[in-house]
């Protein structure tokens, strides 16, 4: 699983635009983007480098929890928590393809 | 290649490979050379596992300078990237 973290300079509210409004989106994640805010609703991000991937929602939270699984494989959980800074923003994926290959990597050669 | 986990699995059922897995593992990174000079095998051994451990994908070259060095792959290297942009983003909004 990959896990990572960032604090914001920002209100949860805020972060939270940033996360699933396409015309915010459009600034930091993907060149375009196509988002149905809500479980099932489908979501699709275009690269300039003429990538492109589908995902459908899982779980909207507002301001607390966004999750979603990319069609191809593999899903991703953002968790917002305030922080004395702003907002803690949690990113989680996790792929079957890495549990077995890379995870297995990691706990066998952990110890060695 | 279709199979990624034969890949892996074949990358890891050579002994000599996981030796050089289990350095880098310890260590963080290796030259090509660094290999050699601490693990039984020629130079010609080390190039041929890195080059079957890279294609499994565990393993990934970078260059600096001139030198290339080897790590273990870590997956969410893109999260990094994109972490990045999401703070950038909210920089220019500050501006």
């Amino acid at each position: 699983m990959i896990h990572r973290e960032i604090v914001l300079p920002a209100p949860r509210e805020e972060v939270w635009e940033a996360l699933t409004d396409p015309e915010r989106l459009e600034d930091w994640f993907a060149n375009d983007v196509d988002l149905d805010l809500r479980p099932g609703g489908g979501a699709s991000f275009r690269w300039s480098n003429g990538e492109e991937r589908h995902a459908t929602v899982t779980e909207v939270d507002p301001e607390r929890r966004l999750a979603f699984d990319w069609d191809d494989e593999g899903s991703v959980e953002f968790t917002l928590d305030d922080d004395v800074d702003g907002t803690r923003l949690i990113v989680e994926e996790t792929s079957p393809a890495w549990s077995t290959a890379l995870d297995l990597q990691a706990s066998a050669f952990a110890c060695v | 290649m279709s199979d990624p986990l034969g890949l892996v699995f074949g990358a890891l059922a050579d002994p000599n490979r996981r030796e050089v897995i289990g350095y880098l593992s310890q260590h963080g990174t290796a030259t090509a050379t660094e290999l050699t000079g601490e693990l039984p095998m020629t130079r010609q051994a080390v190039s041929k596992h890195l080059v079957t451990l890279a294609d499994a994908g565990l393993v990934e070259a970078e260059r600096q300078g001139r030198e290339t060095r080897y790590r273990l792959t870590e997956a969410g290297g893109e999260w990094d990237d994109r972490l990045d942009a999401l703070r950038r983003h909210f920089e220019r909004r500050r501006d």
